[in-house]
């Protein structure tokens, strides 16, 4: 981009800046819209701000790498931004720097994702580094090398923080034996063997239209967003969608893992099989977990472990789920003396809700938050595309927003309990504690 | 208002939301040394409730109606906030407008959260060896029990000794009307926020507002350095902190090119710091720069470091310098400057698109000294920073004496 447009740029920011408070924005109205090249994609049209935002992403993440290359999908994620076509990754980066974009690729255990933001005004440029990146990465060897010790250090760094160590910890003894067990950003010893080449064939094999979902958000007609989808992914092979991770077994005993650090404070996290994004009791499960840890300051475990005895800083519970699992993870972290109390109170806790469930008035009031809290989430072009993109992801429909409702209205007494009690139970519990605690011990060597 | 309250709207219907802050102008940096983490302490009580509202009760009410609320604190500011319904607007303001005046603390509450709070400082500070190193460098930068010297959070033998009478005359002295700033954003229209804000906080009576004092000098004027060698580290990190003008104290002329120059040295991987150290000489695996300047006293300008594997601190050094004297000697070229200046504005078109980040930006700007006319000229302000104002601003900061360095590294052994 030449110097005097660059000057342009920063005319229209100061102009736009002056601009925006005064902006009206519509309803979340969310459109269906099919491109000529057959992309399907949901879109909220809205001109509240001079903004584009997309979030999108392809089917398999890092839970299908390939044997012996862990930490691949991850690497090559990172790598999509770091040059793509004719431009190097300075030279691709500064590009983004002027159209004041943003770009980024990051992948999960079941879906390799991306997001771009762009202000209007630039979506052509941004549209085109994004079609750049995707269908020309370079994947050049120094970069490579940059990011490959960058991984390496963030791996390190992990195992200095009682969080990781215990996050890590759990996904391992949970799924031992099964992909979703492996550290999404790889071993250190997978790490060091990939190459170029290889980075280049997983974005081959990952990078394809079949699988993909796309929302957008924003200052952009329907028209005009499916020229630009169908000039960016256009260039990507149809393909295949890479195969599922093979079926999980949950667990059918308690374990306690203790994993010794030399910090005051010892982190808990406790693990039980979940439940199904498309089970017919999810909502139940969603109103059972509000109550129980899910929400903030109004939970039974925030008032139990924190408000009654100041056991905890934070103690949450919340309801992961993912393609082939789903889990129900409470989390605290108490000072190594208190740690064994801390717990003790949450499986009470536990044992509580699964024989008498919530109350009415819990219910109520979980109803009354569910329903408001999804427009909190709201609160910019980003989110809004992202809560569309996991809507999309979980096979939801666009009417789901309304739907929604008369879900969540559906719960019952009765319905929470029956989640409750196929839940919470002792038996299938995962117990991880990072630390010096007192009083809490692993379990005898098998 | 009458009362000295300033209300501020943004208003925004972008989603069926709407955002309330009320933030007071007093944090940690008001504190003194032994009686520190008061004003930390006091936002954990201000959910205890008041003769109307009962303990914990304030934010289950805002759940139980469809909402979300917490609150912070900082070196100059204790922020409360609500995000509601527009239709619940009116319950959060009353809610808090009941809470700057009606508090209530039980000795049997103050003790448990005084367990609550620990733990937090367990899990920021006591856990996480860079938080512990980075308390020892402020001491050094902004001085030894100063303020801006101690941590927000306070040190654990204050939290220990903190009592009824201390927090309460604190609560009494801060928390009024005329000291405070009520931000709404979001769905809502400044004649509505107007006359919600007279029924609600109108009635509060106006109290003398006390002047608030910083120091206008650091700590040391030798350079310093701390370390700290932790067998839970096992990446080593350097960073370098210098003493720097805030809008508000010190040389504040230069705060806008403070930005730039923070943004064009080390704000992104196209920065000077990033090309060279990461790209170019490989010492490093990142290398970032970063300046503050809302701060009612004096600030900080920093330079961070994570060294690639098996180079020395020395290489750095030397690394870090050779860049900091290329840009005093050499001077900086109109085109970084403007790519700097593109990227600041453009970050804050991003900011505008958000709910959360408005009352945010206006929070730490109004209670830090600045006025709504500060905001609304920081875009031609920072587009008006030229690039011999960058050098100077560069070399007003980048000077030996009152630079802390900082390393963290594993225990003997470790590694």
């Amino acid at each position: 981009m030449t110097h005097s447009l660059r000057r342009g740029a920063l005319a229209m920011l100061a102009a736009v800046l002056a601009w925006l408070p005064a902006a009206v924005a519509e309803a979340i109205d969310i459109k269906e819209v099919t491109t000529p090249l057959g992309i399907k994609v949901w879109l909220v049209e809205d001109k509240s701000a001079p903004v584009v935002a997309l979030s999108f992403s392809f089917a398999g993440g890092t839970a299908s790498d390939p044997n012996g290359q862990s930490g691949v999908t991850n690497l090559m994620a990172r790598l999509l931004t770091d040059g793509a076509g004719p431009l190097d990754a300075q030279a691709f980066r500064r590009r983004q720097e002027d159209a004041a974009a943003s770009l980024g690729f990051g992948a999960s255990l079941d879906r390799l994702s991306g997001t771009l933001r762009v202000l209007s005004a630039n979506r052509d440029e941004g549209f085109e580094l994004l079609r750049l990146a995707l269908v020309q990465p370079r994947f050049d060897a120094d970069m490579v090398e940059q990011r490959r010790a960058q991984t390496i250090a963030r791996l390190n760094q992990a195992e200095q923080r009682p969080q990781s160590v215990a996050g890590r910890t759990l996904m391992t003894t949970l799924f031992a034996g099964h992909p979703y067990a492996n550290d999404p950003e790889g071993t250190r010893e997978d790490l060091k063997t990939l190459t170029p080449a290889r980075l280049k064939q997983r974005a081959a094999t990952l990078l394809v239209r079949s699988g993909l979902i796309v929302s957008a958000v924003g200052d952009i007609g329907e028209a005009e967003l499916a020229r630009q989808l169908d000039r960016t992914f256009g260039g990507l092979v149809v393909g295949t969608v890479p195969p599922l991770p093979p079926e999980w077994k949950p667990p059918t005993k308690p374990r306690t893992i203790v994993v010794e650090r030399p910090v005051p404070q010892s982190t808990a996290l406790m693990a039980l099989p979940g439940i199904a994004r498309d089970d017919p009791d999810w909502y139940s499960a969603v109103v059972m977990n509000h109550v129980l840890g899910g929400g903030g300051q109004q939970s039974r475990l925030f008032n139990e472990v924190r408000e009654k005895r100041g056991l905890a800083y934070g103690v949450s519970s919340g309801l992961r789920t993912y393609k082939r699992a789903a889990l129900l993870v409470v989390s605290t972290a108490s000072a190594n003396e208190r740690v064994a109390e801390a717990i003790r109170i949450i499986r009470a806790e536990l044992a509580r809700m699964r024989t008498e469930g919530v109350t009415e008035q819990e219910l109520a009031d979980a109803k009354t938050y569910l329903s408001g809290a999804l427009a909190l989430s709201l609160d910019s072009s980003s989110s809004v595309a992202s809560l569309m993109h996991s809507l999309q992801v979980d096979g939801l429909s666009p009417d789901h927003l309304v739907r929604r409702e008369a879900l969540i209205a559906a719960v019952k007494l009765d319905s929470v309990r029956r989640v409750a009690r196929r839940l919470l139970r002792d038996e299938t519990m995962t117990t991880v504690v990072v630390g010096k605690p007192v009083g809490v011990v692993s379990d005898s060597k098998e | 208002m009458a009362n000295g309250l300033q209300v501020v709207v943004l208003p925004s219907r972008r989603a069926p939301i709407v955002t309330q802050v009320l933030v007071y102008k007093v944090g940690s940096a008001d504190e003194v040394f032994g009686h520190t983490g008061v004003a930390h302490f006091l936002e954990h009580m201000m959910f205890k409730g008041t003769d109307r509202v009962a303990s914990g009760e304030f934010s289950r009410i805002v759940s139980r109606n469809g909402g979300r609320d917490n609150a912070y604190t900082t070196f100059d500011s204790t922020g409360y906030h609500q995000t509601v319904a527009p239709d619940r607007l009116e319950l959060v303001m009353r809610m808090e407008a009941d809470r700057m005046t009606g508090l209530r603390i039980t000795e049997r509450e103050l003790i448990s959260e005084r367990q609550v709070v620990l733990e937090e400082r367990r899990s920021r500070t006591d856990n996480v060896p860079a938080a512990l190193l980075d308390e020892a460098a402020r001491e050094q930068l902004f001085g030894r029990h100063k303020p801006y010297g101690m941590p927000v959070i306070g040190y654990a033998d204050d939290i220990k000794k903190l009592n009824i009478t201390e927090l309460m005359a604190f609560y009494r002295r801060f928390y009024i009307p005329g000291n405070a700033v009520l931000i709404v954003a979001g769905d809502a229209t400044p004649e509505a926020v107007r006359k919600l804000a007279e029924k609600h906080y109108g009635p509060i009576p106006a109290r003398k507002v006390e002047a608030r004092r910083r120091p206008t000098q650091g700590g040391a004027d030798l350079p310093q350095r701390v370390s700290r060698a932790d067998a839970r580290v096992v990446e080593p990190s350097w960073s370098c902190d210098w003493l720097a003008p805030s809008y508000r104290v010190g040389e504040t002329k230069y705060a806008h090119a403070l930005q730039v120059l923070a943004r064009l040295f080390g704000g992104s991987e196209t920065s000077r710091l990033w090309r060279s150290l990461v790209i170019d000489s490989k010492l490093a695996l990142s290398a970032s720069a970063g300046y503050s300047p809302a701060s009612l006293g004096l600030t900080s300008f920093e330079i961070g470091v994570h060294p690639a594997p098996s180079r020395s601190v020395a290489e750095i050094e030397t690394a870090v310098n050779r860049e900091m004297k290329k840009l005093t000697d050499g001077g900086v070229t109109a085109d970084e400057v403007e790519r700097a200046q593109n990227q600041l504005l453009a970050g804050a078109i991003y900011a505008q698109d958000s709910l959360a980040s408005g009352p945010r930006l206006y929070g730490a700007m109004l209670s830090t000294g600045g006025t709504m006319a500060d905001i609304d000229a920081w875009p031609d302000r920072i587009a008006a920073v030229t690039p011999a104002d960058v050098v100077a601003a560069a070399q007003l900061v980048w000077r030996d004496s009152g630079a802390v360095i900082s390393l963290l590294s594993p225990a003997e052994g470790n590694r």
